[in-house]
């Protein structure tokens, strides 16, 4: 394989490739699909996590918290009015500040608070809203003292909000058009146009086509699979990670991508094989748009190894800790997969050499 | 004398039990045009991919400029021309797009598209999409492509196949220029006109063997039967055909009773064609 045919390969994917409509679909549809969803589930250009406080004592946080712009802040008087305001969800989360608590902040080592969260909150919104209130506990105490907040959950905790629902699919669907569909249709197009032969009489072999178009499919699906994330505010917890994550999903997408483009004969054999085999690849999206389903179910299928760590760290404040397994796994899925196209690759490799 | 730019030694390709091409072996040299002639299914294009490294001989051996075709494929493949009977261009891209994606491919440094458009009569059309070119265009656009990088064999499938007679011409003056710089051509048609026109020898292929490989002229020589054809009144003054076989004893005498027996209207030579050839060599046509 030579580096530079394969960029020169490259540039004639995204100058001329882009132009196909595949390519202008991979890039419009999740876009399209995301802002319906927002639009639909009301947190397109969200507003802010909505905090409730019941300030027993006259603490002195209330008007630290009322200050910050970055929070929409409600008074209750009794804890009856904020337990019904997180219930019915005029709140994300609410706050109880006990008689005692500027003292004890200031006197103990660790503070003790209670906070109710609304089940169909926004993960992001908790996380915001609990980073926030432990900040402001650490600035009145004026060091780094513990805080524990024990959180009691209102409402209908398996009524996950539909933002939260779509987006493995969303993100799914993003890895998958650029990372599968366009090296697959970049392939069957060569083929069908018989560009293919006039390139393997040149220099150029079977190697530096496949990684040219492998490299297109990754690079669209990651930067796309970056674009959705970030539109649906779910980049910021841990990007290096989710990065990681998006590439392994590229990875596995583009090898899939292209033992259907070097196997399949035509388009319309491709995408039947979409729509039969789009089961299999999507069937993990399933555990999270309905939260009943028994989420073992999903570790059949090896997109889940791609969505779970993803939807761990974008939604659920989850680490590298709690996506390792899954990764390897994903990882592991990926050699075998790599060992399957390099096998096709020596196959084509033959018959063309 | 000029060296081999192509060696066949019995190559050999089966698609199952299907023998494609039987034990063939040939040499092109350098500066030659090879017509490489042979009807529908009779292995001209399974050669071709062999030769061009497209395909793994199942048996046998093809070397291009001393090099084993499927041991130094990447080498061999730097220093060949390819144009293919279909069209395989980007048609989305321009010309000038096509010729400079392929010489980059081909690790040039340095050139011109332009003053190849022009050698191909495409001057001025270079910015053009080749969705938007004519047939002829863009076949003279796929012979500009095959010679991008100066190939020093050069494959040429079908070139003129269903073209004008002008876009013909202009690829046959192509062809002969690229044999004068010194490429060996490889050239397959069914036009045996064209071959008969542009090449030094020509190999007649026929259910995957050679059946005949020699120039033109003495092929013509030894399977073709040269002829006076005349054009005879009658009495009743009619016209009648009159054939006189030549190269045999009997032809002078068969001439002086010709003119002394009959009114001669009109009479003239003819050659055998290759065609007739090679019917006569396989029994049947190229189609």
């Amino acid at each position: 394989m030579s580096i530079k045919r394969i960029s020169v390969l490259l540039g004639k994917e995204f100058l001329h490739g882009s132009r196909n409509y595949i390519f202008i679909f991979a890039i419009v549809a999740p876009l399209l699909i995301s802002l319906i969803v927002s639009l639909i589930f009301g947190t397109f250009l969200t507003e802010k996590p909505r905090l409730g406080v019941l300030d027993v004592g006259s603490s002195q946080l209330v008007p630290m918290i009322q200050e910050l712009d970055s929070l929409t802040t409600k008074e209750y008087s009794n804890i009856t009015e904020i337990q019904d305001a997180v219930k019915t969800g005029a709140v994300d989360v609410g706050i109880v500040f006990p008689a005692d608590s500027d003292s004890s902040i200031q006197d103990d080592g660790v503070t003790e608070l209670t906070a109710y969260v609304w089940g169909e909150s926004l993960a992001k919104n908790r996380t915001i809203i609990t980073v926030t209130i432990t900040n402001l506990v650490r600035e009145l105490a004026g060091q780094e003292s513990p805080v524990n907040i024990e959180t009691i959950t209102l409402g209908d905790e398996a009524s996950v909000p539909w933002n939260d629902r779509l987006l493995p699919f969303i993100v799914l669907m993003t890895v998958f058009l650029g990372g599968l569909l366009l090296p697959a249709t970049s392939l069957i197009n060569e083929k069908t146009r018989k560009t293919l032969s006039a390139l393997v009489v040149t220099p150029t072999t079977i190697g530096d086509i496949f990684a040219a178009k492998g490299l297109m499919g990754i690079i669209l699906s990651l930067f796309m699979g970056i674009l959705i994330l970030v539109i649906n505010q779910a980049f910021g917890a841990e990007p290096l990670l989710l990065t990681l994550m998006l590439v392994l999903g590229g990875i596995m997408a583009v090898e899939i991508g292209l033992l259907l483009g070097i196997s399949v004969k035509d388009f319309t054999t491709l995408f039947t094989i979409w729509k039969m085999g789009g089961i299999i690849l999507f069937a993990p999206v399933f555990i999270y748009l309905f939260p009943q389903i028994p989420a073992w179910i999903g570790r059949i299928f090896p997109t889940y190894y791609i969505i779970q760590p993803i939807v761990d760290l974008s939604q659920r404040g989850g680490s590298w800790p709690d996506i390792a397994v899954n990764v390897f796994i994903l990882i592991g899925l990926n050699l075998i997969l790599l060992g399957l196209v390099l096998f096709v690759l020596k196959r084509t490799r033959q018959m063309v050499a | 004398m000029s060296r081999n730019a192509i060696s066949a030694e019995e190559l050999t390709y089966h698609y199952g039990e299907l023998v494609a091409v039987d034990h063939i072996s040939f040499n092109v040299a350098e500066s030659e045009i090879m017509g490489f002639l042979g009807p529908n299914g009779a292995g001209k294009t399974t050669t071709f991919k062999m030769l061009t490294g497209q395909l793994k001989p199942k048996e046998g051996q093809a070397k291009l400029l001393d090099m084993d075709v499927t041991k130094r494929v990447e080498r061999v493949r730097g220093e060949i021309g390819v144009c293919f009977e279909d069209t395989n261009l980007y048609e989305q891209m321009s010309a000038i797009e096509n010729l400079n994606l392929f010489a980059r491919l081909f690790g040039l440094r340095s050139f011109d598209g332009d003053a190849l458009l022009k050698r191909v009569g495409l001057a001025g059309r270079g910015n053009d999409k080749v969705e938007t070119y004519s047939k002829g265009m863009k076949q003279r656009l796929m012979v500009a492509r095959s010679i991008v990088n100066k190939p020093r064999v050069l494959f040429l499938d079908e070139p003129t196949a269903g073209l004008d007679p002008v876009s013909s011409e202009s690829i046959r003056n192509i062809i002969i220029e690229e044999r004068a710089r010194g490429a060996a051509v490889f050239l397959t048609t069914h036009d045996m006109l064209e071959a008969d026109k542009l090449s030094d020898r020509v190999a007649f292929m026929n259910q995957g063997r050679i059946v005949a490989l020699d120039t033109p002229h003495q092929l013509k020589q030894q399977y073709g039967k040269r002829a006076l054809k005349a054009k005879v009144s009658t009495d009743d003054g009619e016209l009648e055909d009159r054939e006189i076989t030549l190269d045999k004893p009997e032809t002078l005498d068969a001439v002086h009773e010709l003119f002394a027996r009959e009114k001669v209207v009109t009479i003239h030579s003819e050659e055998a064609t290759l065609e007739d050839i090679f019917i006569r060599l396989t029994g049947r046509g190229l189609v």
